[in-house]
């Protein structure tokens, strides 16, 4: 006897496919320190800290709805620290600040507070810089410095406040530095471990990490139970603010492309290379990315960057950090406007290539990466909601959207690449707000759209230009999936789109 | 002997015209089947499998042939089946099974057996709201047990056994359990069904669904033949024609006639005779209304039943308008293929090629079932084998599903789950293209995969070195099996 029983096949986004994760170098032995009881927390008061290099940040927040493009969501507050650093500016993580609405600087000590604005943002490596709108908000707080570099095995100090406003630091033990994943899927940059006791404080969405009067990193996670943070490195931190220093802010630059290691001997032979070189093989390039606009192709064996020879798992040698992925010497050690040059074999010849980095920005991509600070696109015509696909929309399924959203658009975000070479953007059917004009159409939702009145879609203006012209007085909108057509009587929509606007109290009928 | 005889010629003489039959006792015709299954396990397919005992009923039909369901007697290795109020057990064969709609024929070699059984006979499909009395082994009992349960619903419902095909399916108020299936369902002295399939108690209590005779007779028909076909399809989809704006801008009256077809199998029947776009009016003369059903006997159906009921090489004849012209056109209706990629395989050893550690198989339902690999292009191939076309490119989908961790493979972990694009230069179609490949001579080894481009080699020395060790490691029975041999 067989059960019937629902069985929905879920699908789950492989990560990192071929790409060979960066070995973390080990933690080194710390004789200098003395040692404490394990457990107990190493806290004391920051009295270097006095005087005001530490802001309370809160921020409400209120992030756009992507199911409901026309709208905002509930607003939030967040609430973290800042550090105040040279030329006026508090940096904060760029999450606490994100989609903010109204964002207020505190003096911990006196109380007295300013609002601030957003200097400058960087979704990618979860930066931003305030400033506050008051202008002599911080003329008499004295700022962190920002030079100084650490080591694995180093003691830094974690910054927290009391209620009463006064500092209190945790001892943090900076355990690794490897490139791992930040805040925003697919972007990873160096990234520092520490093992630290940390307290439960108000404002602690982020918290800056010193060494002395030195801004070292932020936290970007803590884990209580293992007691262990993730944080900003020195080196992110450094480029960020340095890059800040000129507008247009230009952004972490990429190569864009994904590589697969030569470890394995059988492939070595196959390929003809040496067993005394390293070097990765290139397994995709990017459209229009740095690499490919240097010439850099699928096949390719990378054997150096910038100098550095790449090890066969995509490895060089840092100066201070030991054996790092390649990625930290190219996002972060390069800055976007440079050209790195690039030793590489191709059938067997070696090459050599500059290559002009710079940051490929969301809105470059068929689907993008990230939509924050932008609200999201839209077109609603006779009750059909039409939206651009990105990666925020489908984040709206939560943290395992990767499962739980619609497969079809997970697949053509993660091959986007492959799928989607041209430029362009995913059109598609978000939902059917029901009407007079969708009577006897059932709901529909997340399909692409293809062609509207014959026209090609790539974008949500190609489909308000192609409703300008409908077919013998109707609309004709193919999907890719069944139903395969729509028809929309053009005259009737129109005179009905008021109404619509109205029933579900819709503020516009499209934001571009 | 005689009054069984009586019997079967007043069922051929009444069919429907005596409505007072007499009353049958059922323990002449009921059987209870014990079957000894093996069932292969995808992740280890050279293996022979796992072998479990399940029960169900089965009743005798004419011909001396026991019915059942298919899934009573799927991956069986040894049946015996037993007669109420009879000792003995008698070694029982499966005649034909047909897994898309659930049924089987059993036979038994000794004459004996069924000199002492009444056939039952097939009666039509029940009204709703009447009553029905099921018979089987509910939960294994040695007994013959008896409920009593009233028709709520005939509607299409996917089998479960398949788990890919709808057909017609009658739901009752009587609790369906383990042991039930396979037995008749009686309604007048007549079958009106095998029950078949229930749901779990946490979905919903008191409900079950029994196969009705439509379906059943379908299947006698197709196995006249001597063969099982299988269903056929159309294979195309088609939308409803509700909306009065689609209508208009398709030129149609507002009379709810008609249903706009929007996409066809290429590789199916009705490929080059239906297109994305045809407004379908009509099948076989039954005027197709808008939302995609037909009068049938008096009731609304899903126009499919037209098709449901016909067998392969039957012809279909559907009027229609093709730009604005009507049309009628003729398809001979053949079985779809490509859907079964997600319908469970049964009565065959798991296909596979084993070559330097690496196991490639074919991507089935059976195999994502055994591997749960959350791989999003395997799930995607999966889920849109049809609506994408895969199946021109890749009518089977190969996936490096497994490896045997031996030096000669130690670098290539990651390319598990990965779907095979190419061995060697050679295009790869079906797992055969895969011995193939690997049939033939050559130094080095390449297997590229869909979306990467870095290939995965094995040279030939270190593959030939590790052959033997890995078939010992591992108890690697065969080192492949491309569906040569199957159980029956």
């Amino acid at each position: 006897m067989k059960f019937l029983l629902s069985c929905n096949l879920l699908a789950l986004l492989a990560l990192s496919a071929l790409a060979a994760e960066t070995p973390s170098p080990t933690p080194q032995a710390t004789p200098a320190m003395e040692t404490h009881p394990s457990g107990a927390p190493k806290e004391q008061l920051a009295t270097e800290l006095k005087g005001g290099s530490v802001l309370r940040v809160n921020s409400t927040n209120q992030s756009y709805d992507f199911f409901r493009p026309w709208s905002k969501k509930a607003p939030f507050n967040r609430r973290g620290l800042g550090a105040v650093i040279d030329g006026g500016e508090v940096l904060v993580t760029a999450e606490l600040v994100w989609d903010s609405n109204f964002i207020e600087l505190e003096k911990p000590e006196t109380g007295e507070r300013s609002s601030a604005k957003v200097a400058v943002i960087d979704y990618e490596t979860n930066l931003a810089l305030l400033k506050p709108t008051s202008q002599d908000f911080l003329k008499d707080l004295q700022p962190l410095d920002t030079d100084t570099q650490v080591r694995v095995g180093d003691h830094l100090s974690v910054v927290q406040l009391e209620a009463n406003g006064t500092p209190v630091s945790t001892e943090a033990l900076l355990t690794s530095a490897e490139v791992g994943h930040y805040v925003l899927d697919d972007y990873s940059y160096l990234l520092f471990k520490m093992s630290c006791p940390l307290q439960y404080r108000d404002n602690s969405f982020t918290l800056p990490i010193v060494q002395s009067r030195h801004l070292i990193s932020m936290l970007l996670r803590y884990d209580p139970r293992s007691q262990t943070i993730e944080a900003i490195s020195t080196p992110v931190i450094q480029h960020f603010l340095k890059e800040a220093e000129h507008q247009p802010y230009q952004g972490f630059p990429s190569f864009g492309l994904s590589f697969s290691p030569t470890r394995d001997p059988q492939f070595r032979h196959y390929e003809k290379l040496s067993d005394s070189e390293g070097g990765i093989y290139v397994d995709d390039v990017e459209p229009n990315a740095p690499a490919a606009q240097a010439d850099i192709q699928t096949g390719d064996i990378l054997l150096s960057i910038a100098g550095k020879a790449i090890d066969p798992d995509g490895d060089y040698d840092d100066e201070l950090y030991g054996r790092l992925s390649i990625t930290h010497l190219i996002t972060t050690l390069s800055y976007s406007g440079q050209k790195v040059p690039v030793t590489l074999l191709r059938h067997g010849e070696r090459k050599e290539v500059d290559v002009s980095l710079f940051n490929r920005p969301p809105q470059d991509y068929a689907i993008d990466p990230y939509m924050i600070g932008r609200p999201p696109r839209y077109l609603i015509l006779g009750g059909l909601v039409f939206e651009e696909l990105s990666r925020q929309y489908l984040r709206e399924w939560g943290p395992a959207w990767q499962k739980e959203a619609p497969q079809r658009f997970v697949y053509f975000d993660h091959y986007q690449a492959d799928l989607f070479p041209k430029p362009r953007k995913i059109v598609f059917l978000s939902q059917i707000l029901p009407n007079n004009d969708t009577i006897g159409y059932p709901q529909l939702n997340y399909m692409a759209v293809e062609r509207v009145n014959g026209q090609p879609i790539y974008r949500l203006e190609d489909l308000a230009k192609a409703i300008e012209k409908p077919i013998n007085g109707f609309h004709k909108i193919e999907f890719d999936l069944d139903p395969k057509v729509i028809y929309l009587d053009a005259a009737q929509v129109e005179q009905n789109a008021a109404q619509l606007q109205k029933t579900y109290s819709l503020p516009g009928l499209r934001r571009f | 002997m005689i009054r069984s005889t009586l019997f079967a010629i007043a069922s051929l003489v009444a069919t429907s015209a005596i409505a007072d039959i007499p009353k049958v006792d059922v323990h002449k015709s009921i059987v209870r089947i014990t079957t000894t299954a093996q069932e292969p396990d995808y992740r280890v397919p050279w293996n022979p499998g796992s072998i479990s005992t399940g029960i169900g009923a089965g009743f005798v039909i004419d011909g001396n042939r026991i019915l059942t369901n298919a899934h009573v007697v799927s991956n069986g290795r040894f049946m015996s089946v037993q007669r109420e109020n009879d000792p003995r057990q008698y070694s029982g064969q499966v005649k034909f099974i047909a897994h898309d709609c659930d049924l089987a024929i059993v036979t038994i070699s000794d004459p004996n057996f069924f000199k002492t059984m009444q056939p039952l006979h097939l009666g039509p499909l029940p009204t709703i709201q009447s009553g029905v009395d099921v018979y089987g082994y509910p939960i294994g009992g040695e007994r013959l047990s008896v409920t009593q349960g009233i028709v709520s619903r005939i509607d299409f419902e996917s089998y479960s056994h398949s788990g890919a095909d709808s057909h017609l399916a009658v739901q009752i108020d009587a609790a369906i359990n383990p042991g039930n299936s396979g037995g008749p369902v009686l309604q007048n002295g007549k079958v009106v069904g095998i029950a078949f399939q229930g749901y779990s108690g946490d979905v919903a209590q008191n409900v079950g669904f029994m196969i009705p005779t439509p379906v059943i007779q379908r299947f006698l028909a197709d196995i006249a033949s001597g063969h099982y076909n299988r269903y056929v399809d159309l294979s195309v989809t088609y939308e409803n024609l509700t909306n009065a704006s689609a209508r208009r801008a398709l030129g149609l009256p507002d009379d709810d006639t008609g249903v706009l077809v929007g996409s066809v199998e290429s590789d199916a029947c009705a490929a080059g005779k239906l297109q994305p776009g045809d407004v379908l009016l009509s099948i076989d003369g039954h005027r197709i209304i808008s939302d995609q059903t037909v009068e049938l006997d008096g009731e609304n159906v899903d126009l499919a039943e037209i098709v449901e009921r016909k067998l392969k090489g039957d012809k279909v004849k559907i009027g229609l308008l093709r730009n604005h012209q009507p049309m009628e056109i003729e398809i001979e209706l053949e079985p779809n293929n490509s859907y079964l990629i997600q319908a469970n395989v049964f009565d065959e050893y798991p296909r596979f090629v084993m070559f330097g550690g690496l196991v490639f198989q074919p991507l089935s339902k059976n195999l994502l079932e055994a591997f749960q690999t959350d791989d999003l292009r395997v799930r995607y191939f999966y889920n849109n084998f049809v609506n994408d076309e895969i199946y021109k490119d890749h009518p089977q989908v190969i996936i490096l599903s497994n490896i045997l961790p031996d030096p000669v493979n130690a670098y290539l972990a990651g390319f598990r789950y990965q779907i095979v694009d190419e061995i060697n230069g050679h295009k790869i179609r079906t797992l055969a293209d895969v011995a193939n490949a690997f049939d033939q001579t050559s130094d080095f080894y390449t297997v590229k995969f869909i979306g990467a481009n870095r290939p995965a080699v094995l040279q030939r020395t270190a593959v030939q070195e590790a052959k033997e060790r890995i078939k010992e490691n591992y108890g690697v029975r065969l080192e492949r099996n491309l569906g040569e041999e199957t159980l029956r």
